[in-house]
């Protein structure tokens, strides 16, 4: 790296850094210039803004107009950031043909000359070019890609995704022109006899442009694509609001008898349901089987009796012989008891006596058929019964009363 | 044939085989092979499957026209009529109410609540859709919106234009059955030359 003279190199590295760092000083004021497109002036001191100035990295693009971005530097946040709607596009593949031109010329010319040094530096140089040929691809490739990808969202509406499409095809097709500028052939005779140059020129910068190529024809069968499903949801739409407008203005509006022309169209011939329904056979007897565990698997009606508290004599309704066994052993207990009460002087109580005679009836079902019993006899027996119910409330709030226990005794006539 | 014994029956039964609606009977629709043999099951019962214009939604047509098949397209056809401009405020309200820039398509997600909620608080919306609710193809009683609501992406889904993955959850997916009904729509403006448009112009796109 000898041949420039340190001095001026020092001095371009100093200069360069001590602008970069600018950028970063101020990172927040110029970001914020960059969304609004223009600085805010108070934000900064007055030697920073001229300091920026000279940097060129602000600017005064008319008397009138405030202070912005340089463009160069608008787009290198674009390209940061991926904004697409700033971002750049450069397509412009001559003038980086012609400085890779000169730049081989160059170094040829050392290396005949053999000043090696200036031909490593202009073989760097000459690297540098071939890097940015190829990253410029990149970086247009890359925003395409984005843009697709994200269908279009950085713009609201339907039609400006339309115009967005159309123009990213405008520059794919300015990215294929340019990749037609690349001959090759020229590159191969640029290389000649140099391998070093031929790596550069041919094996590498070929490689990368024919990926880029084929890159480029993808995004852009893409484009087209998604352009075609832009367009056609643009006319659904209009089609959506102009038939109904239309029908609004017609409410008498009645097409053809499309069902009864001699060719009807097939989108009117809609056949009407068919349900198919099945029900069992049986005469297939390896079926048997499985068609008897489905009829077992049938939920079978429970036979719930509730009983009548009118009449109490549910017993009747009973068919089941073994429920009407219970039934009556229940009843003759529930007799046994009132005998008991005939023969005992003094009250009752209707649970003392289950425990004593150690029944096995559930003491609700007991208490239940003593009532329903009494309910039962005649009026004129009635009387002969004294019958007193041991209540409680459900609950403090509720004052539905529950029946703990009943004692009976007999009433003097 | 055995393999499409459920797809058969739903075609049978009169619904709309779509991507969304049926990914996998979809593909085997799309496919020749399966095309003609269901055509042939088919052809007893006097039935072929059809598809619309760009093949994105299949169902069944009549073999034969006879005379009950007759009737039976009229009605259909009379009930597709009636239909068309409830349906058509439908996907312009849904369109408006959600702040899309495009109408549905198939694939599309629409939230119940989403809906209800952007309907709430704007009077306009509010009052077409109450007039939508209230229109014969929908046919609500109700005066709250949220029944409304309900009552018309319920209907439908009767109807087929709607998917609900999920039966407790208000979200509904759009079905191919709405490309069915552009195509209808399409057909009757060209058959009829109607001064509907679907062009834009360059007017429209400035």
């Amino acid at each position: 790296m000898a041949p420039l003279d340190t001095g001026a190199a020092s001095n371009l590295f100093n200069v360069g850094a001590e602008r970069l760092a600018l950028l970063g000083k101020h990172h927040k004021a110029l970001m914020q210039g960059y969304l609004d497109g223009f600085i805010d002036e108070a934000a900064f001191s007055e030697s920073a803004l001229k300091k920026l100035i000279a940097a060129r990295i602000l600017w005064r693009p008319d008397e009138q107009q405030p202070l912005a971005l340089r463009p160069l530097v608008s787009e290198l946040i674009a390209s940061m950031v991926a904004d697409e709607n700033r971002r750049q596009i450069n397509a412009d593949v001559a003038e980086k043909l012609e400085q890779i031109r000169n730049r081989v010329q160059a170094y040829r010319d050392a290396q005949y000359k053999s000043d090696y040094s200036v031909a490593e530096l202009q073989l760097q140089r000459l690297t540098e070019h071939v890097h940015d040929l190829s990253g410029q691809f990149e970086e247009a490739i890359d925003s395409l890609w984005h843009r697709l990808n994200s269908d279009f969202g950085f713009v609201a509406s339907l039609d400006d995704k339309i115009r967005e499409n159309e123009r990213a095809q405008k520059q794919l097709r300015r990215l294929l022109d340019g990749l037609v500028l690349l001959d090759f052939n020229e590159l191969i005779e640029l290389s000649e006899g140099n391998n070093q140059l031929r790596k550069l020129l041919v094996s590498q910068l070929q490689n990368q442009l024919s990926s880029h190529h084929s890159s480029l024809l993808e995004v852009q069968k893409r484009l087209v694509e998604l352009l075609a499903r832009f367009r056609q949801q643009q006319s659904r739409s209009m089609l959506i609001t102009n038939m109904a407008a239309f029908l609004r203005q017609h409410p008498k509006y009645q097409p053809a008898d499309y069902p009864n022309r001699s060719d009807v169209p097939v989108l009117f011939n809609q056949a009407a349901a068919i349900q198919p329904q099945a029900a069992i056979a049986l005469d297939k007897a390896s079926e048997r089987q499985i068609l008897a565990e489905l009829v077992r698997a049938l939920p079978r009606t429970a036979a719930i009796n509730l009983p009548d508290q009118q009449s109490a004599s549910f017993a009747a309704v009973m068919e089941d012989e073994e429920i009407a066994a219970r039934q009556q052993a229940l009843k003759t207990d529930v007799e046994n008891f009132y005998l008991r009460v005939i023969d005992k002087a003094g009250p009752l109580s209707a649970l003392d006596y289950l425990t004593e005679q150690q029944l096995s009836w559930d003491s609700e079902i007991w208490l239940y058929q003593i009532i329903a019993e009494y309910q039962a006899l005649p009026q004129d027996e009635k009387h002969m019964f004294a019958i007193k119910r041991d209540e409680v409330p459900a609950s403090a709030v509720n004052s539905l009363l529950l029946i703990r226990d009943i004692s009976l005794s007999l009433q003097a006539a | 044939m055995l393999q499409h014994g459920p797809l058969l029956e739903r075609l049978l039964a009169g619904d709309f085989i779509c991507q969304v609606s049926d990914e996998d009977a979809f593909r085997h629709l799309s496919q020749e092979q399966t095309q003609q043999d269901i055509n042939h099951y088919l052809r007893p019962l006097n039935r072929r499957l059809v598809s619309n214009d760009d093949n994105s939604v299949y169902f069944l047509a009549y073999h034969e026209l006879n005379k009950a098949a007759r009737e039976q397209l009229s009605g259909q056809f009379a009930l597709t009529v009636q239909s068309l401009l409830p349906l058509l405020e439908w996907l312009q309200l849904v369109q408006e109410t959600l702040g899309r820039d495009s109408a549905l398509t198939a694939g599309d997600t629409i939230k119940l609540q989403e809906f209800v909620l952007r309907t709430e608080d704007n009077q306009s919306l509010r009052q077409r859709l109450n007039q939508l609710a209230s229109d014969r193809f929908f046919n609500s009683q109700s005066d709250a919106l949220d029944n409304q609501v309900k009552l018309i992406f319920r209907r439908l889904k009767e109807h087929g234009y709607l998917l609900q993955p999920h039966s407790d959850r208000q979200y509904y997916i759009v079905t191919g059955k709405i490309d069915y009904l552009i195509d209808v729509i399409r057909f009757i403006r060209d058959e009829e030359h109607l001064p509907v448009d679907d062009t834009p112009t360059q007017q429209a796109m400035l």
